[in-house]
């Protein structure tokens, strides 16, 4: 970020402490991203935009808000503050509003998290073209016969960040961000068309996937699907492909977070170092993984950033707690929200994993569904193949999973070596036992 | 005293005021307007549009018994498009000055390297309806007035049920102003308030803990959040949660389904309303793009998008693009009409426009978006309805719909029912997934009452190209012959 902007930045907080806020904390953005999508061999959507942006936290005597505001000029500026100081007044005061003891903000590490990419700034609108275009390309050759149409949206992005805090914390970042969304449609039986589609993201060009391994990932889940229908209720093995597993970790993480904590919305409270799922389950939070998508040197509230294990061998040894859920919770903070997450991966692939397994079904995708962080009953719809001893049967489609974390967990009989590489989420495919599959 | 809540450079005479603001407030005149659009087609290029935008919106939080947080946001920017045949070149600028908007034009027109295409020498004003009236400008309503609303429900769901340990009430209210000018020679401006109040509670009863909630919302007036709406808005959370307590999964797999009226109209926003958007179908990749002037459904189901029902949360006066809102029927005595248009497909399929051209906001382009979908009433009454299944399950609530739409497969999640068992509602159900495919579920509603109610909701989004907007949808309690419902029993047993 330019000095002129870290200077905005000082006069924001110098001029929020004039009118009047005990504490504040500025934060200026700035973005830049270009998006291309090629469909039909041309281009279908040229999209280029800059924004920017200050968010100003304001603390007066236990009372907080935050304000957004995009315009950074400073003549409104000083109006904004004003307004959103007077404002904060009329709150009502929590005595756990304030900010971090600054000696929390010690510690940060050197690592360099390499998130920004030295090419982006040669990086041109006919690369960008030819990126799109590729990928498109690659998807018609590789969708067939019965390919109806395809789409391959290229986009990047780069984020500078200034933050800085009347208490002495200082911080700024500078990150790229390379995604590709491609879809993929062919002709089924009758009116019905199957679809394949998928997001990739890289911090580094040169860690973005080849145009022809998307294409054969998407053309791949679109004929997997042809034929497919629902059967029998069934009490199955599954294997949660990787990308799906997001979905399902996600009612996990949110039962983790210290809001839901404090405010008894989850079914982990008072689960700290018991066990919550099988020994195979061990997940960690990596946020100093160099080129990680999820890596960053401090936290929202200005914590250095450190490898933590959530859950080791089926414990569950830590939780998501920011500053101020920290207070109300009387512990010390851990961190506000997930960085890189990594489920180590097994020995085994998914097809050779498939083989020692009689019947069972390999979810390929998830629908909808929802999970109760209070209860950590959760279900989702679920499409997929149905195998036996490796062989594909029948793909399958209109089904349903359901159970509860807590019990599902401790199903887990086995782990993929197939890490999906391109989210910061990285998390290999999960095999259950006895799950209950419902269909017609 | 009314203090203003970062109401930005609004001046007091145009604060009601629909039209002229952009200009009063940003010099943004005809003159300017014209200069950008020239710039977007000076490459060629079918038409161009103005999306000019300026939001203000304010959240407020009360959790453990106080309001103690505030979250407020600036929007404001114009959105500049070059449109070729189904090709969109997008710019966008938060800075209305000349040059920065000059400079998104220029973005937008790269798309094409053409010769110039002229503009329409004027712009007419549409006639547009006033879908949301306001005696208020609610940005101008201090935190001072909304803290009773919020503190009133906190105190109100405590009184309900000894059971209640933990309140949390989250007020939402936001006003847009946008003015939307094209190469064709439209110029529309708005005034959009959206807001809504929601309550979630968090109950423990013999060392059980369930959690629920209700929201309340639209494009309302603040007069609309009185004792009355306190008061009903507390006894949907409290009951909603409570009865949680009761509940148990039913067994898996497939059963009939009465869906209740209200709410459960997501059901037709997944399961068709989202194959009918145009450009799906244009693009061939709709399970409905070879269905128009087809028998979907049986002769009493007539199925409606309309952007005309006051204060809904999917009510437009004017689309993202400067087509007035109105009533698209989409299933009609069940046959498949027609589709929901912007201007893209519309040119393409050569029909009028049908204002469903919207978008987030002026930072993405529109497309072809769903506003308030129902389905229109029957005779029945509703518990003839239920009197139909000896085995089943009647579905009260539901939330996080889905749908792929070349298979037309849908999902959605029932956080409350009921089971039906021989024709009677017995023990509440929670927390089960439901899925259907849209052609086959359309076919198998065999039964619809006369209770259409429609979702009074202000916080339901509807998800679709990476941008959200805001919907409602509406279903008279009706009969669905056979879904694939999850859980965790299987025939009745414990897996």
């Amino acid at each position: 970020m330019n000095q002129e902007m870290k200077n905005l930045c000082k006069w924001i907080i110098s001029t929020a402490e004039k009118n009047g806020a005990k504490e504040c904390k500025a934060t200026i953005y700035k973005n830049r991203n270009v998006d291309v999508r090629y469909r039909q061999q041309k281009p279908e959507i040229i999209k280029e935009s800059t924004t920017q942006g200050l968010s100003l936290e304001i603390y007066i005597d236990g009372k907080y808000s935050s304000q957004s505001n995009p315009d950074l000029r400073k003549k409104t500026l000083g109006d904004f503050i004003s307004k959103a100081i007077d404002n904060t007044r009329y709150l009502e005061e929590d005595p756990y509003r304030y900010l971090p003891d600054p000696q929390y903000y010690e510690g940060r590490s050197g690592v360099d998290l390499q998130i920004l990419d030295p090419s982006y700034q040669n990086l041109s609108a006919e690369q960008r073209h030819h990126m799109a275009k590729d990928i498109e390309d690659a998807c018609i050759e590789k969708g067939g016969e019965r390919l109806i149409s395809t789409q391959a949206e290229f986009s990047d992005r780069i984020t500078e960040l200034f933050i800085m805090s009347n208490n002495s914390f200082v911080g700024e970042s500078e990150g790229t961000r390379f995604g590709a969304e491609v879809s993929l449609t062919i002709q089924d039986i009758g009116d019905r068309k199957s679809e394949g589609l998928l997001f990739v993201s890289s911090r580094m060009l040169d860690n973005f996937p080849a145009a022809e391994e998307i294409a054969g990932i998407v053309s791949r889940d679109a004929y997997q699907q042809l034929g497919s229908k629902k059967i029998k209720t069934e009490k199955l093995p599954v294997i949660i492909q990787n990308r799906n597993v997001t979905r399902l970790l996600s009612g996990l993480l949110s039962a983790m977070n210290g809001q839901n904590l404090q405010q008894k919305s989850s079914f982990l409270l008072d689960k700290k170092n018991q066990v919550i799922g099988n020994n195979l389950l061990t997940l960690i939070d990596n946020p100093l993984i160099a080129r990680g998508l999820g890596s960053r040197s401090f936290d929202s509230d200005g914590f250095p950033c450190k490898e933590r294990i959530m859950i080791d061998e089926g414990i569950l040894r830590d939780y998501y707690i920011d500053w101020y859920y920290s207070r109300k919770l009387e512990c010390e903070p851990t961190t506000g929200s997930s960085s890189n997450l990594i489920i180590p991966p097994g020995e085994r692939s998914v097809e050779s994993i498939m083989k020692d397994l009689d019947r069972g079904i390999l979810i390929t995708g998830m629908i909808g569904g929802n999970s109760n962080s209070t209860t950590g009953d959760f279900s989702f719809g679920i499409f997929g193949q149905l195998f036996d001893r490796g062989k594909p049967v029948q793909p399958v489609a209109e089904m349903n999973i359901a159970d509860n974390h807590l019990q599902f967990w401790n199903k887990l009989t086995e782990i993929g070596n197939d890490p999906w590489k391109y989210s910061s989420w990285q998390l290999p495919s999960l095999v259950f036992k006895d799950i209950v599959v419902s269909g017609a | 005293m009314i203090t203003p809540y970062l109401s930005g450079c609004l001046s007091s005479q145009n604060k009601m005021n629909k039209s002229g603001y952009f200009e009063a407030e940003f010099g943004i005149d005809e003159k300017i307007c014209r200069k950008l659009l020239e710039t977007a087609l000076l490459k060629g290029g079918d038409f161009a549009d103005l999306f000019f935008e300026h939001t203000i919106s304010n959240v407020l939080v009360l959790e453990d018994g106080k309001v103690n947080q505030s979250y407020g946001n600036i929007d404001l920017g114009v959105g500049i498009r070059t449109v070729k045949d189904d090709q969109v070149g997008y710019g966008f600028t938060q800075v209305l000055t000349e040059e920065s908007m000059l400079s998104a034009a220029r973005t937008a027109a790269s798309l094409v390297n053409a010769s110039a295409t002229p503009i329409k020498e004027q712009f007419s004003t549409p006639e547009i309806g006033d879908y949301y009236p306001l005696s208020t400008f609610l940005n101008e309503f201090p935190i001072s007035s909304k803290l009773p609303v919020m503190q009133g429900i906190n105190a109100k769901c405590f009184e309900l049920s000894d059971f209640i340990r933990k309140v949390t009430v989250v007020f939402q209210d936001e006003m847009k102003r946008i003015m939307i000018v094209t190469s064709d020679g439209v110029k529309a401006e708005d005034l959009v308030p959206g807001n809504f109040c929601a309550a979630s509670v968090l109950a423990e009863k013999d060392g059980k803990i369930e959690s629920g909630g209700w929201e309340y919302g639209g494009h309302r007036d603040f007069s609309w959040y009185d004792l009355k709406l306190i008061e009903k808005l507390s006894n949907e959370a409290v009951d909603r949660t409570l009865i949680k307590f009761e509940a148990t999964q039913p067994p898996a797999g497939e059963m009939p389904v009465v869906l209740g009226s209200g709410i459960t109209g997501v059901l037709l926003h997944e399961a068709i309303g989202h194959g009918m958007e145009a450009d799906f179908n244009r693009k061939n990749i709709s399970i409905y793009s070879t269905m128009i002037g087809k028998k979907v459904a049986e002769p009493f189901v007539t199925i409606i998008d309309d952007g005309t029902i006051p204060n809904l949360s999917g009510s437009i006066n004017v689309d993202d693009e400067g087509t007035p809102g109105e009533k698209t029927v989409l299933v009609e005595n069940g046959i498949l009409t027609g589709y929901l248009h912007d201007k893209i497909s519309a040119r393409y399929y050569d029909v009028e426009p049908t204002g469903n051209g919207r978008r987030q906001s002026y930072q993405y382009m529109p497309f072809p978006r769903m506003r308030n979908t129902y389905m229109m009433p029957g005779n029945a009454s509703p518990d003839d309805v239920i009197r139909q299944v000896k085995n089943g399950i009647y579905v009260s609530d539901v939330s996080n719909g889905e749908v792929y739409i070349g298979q037309g497969d849908f999902s959605f999640y029932v956080s409350q029912g009921f089971r039906i068992e021989n024709g009677k509602l017995t023990a509440p159900i929670k927390d089960i997934n439901i899925m259907g495919n849209g052609p086959k579920m359309l076919e198998n509603i065999t039964m619809a009452a006369n209770d259409l109610s429609m979702y009074h909701g202000g916080a339901g989004f509807c998800g679709k190209e990476n941008q959200g907007v805001k919907v409602s949808f509406g279903l008279p309690t009706c009969l669905v012959k056979s879904m694939t419902v999850g859980g965790t029993s299987q025939e009745g047993g414990v897996s």
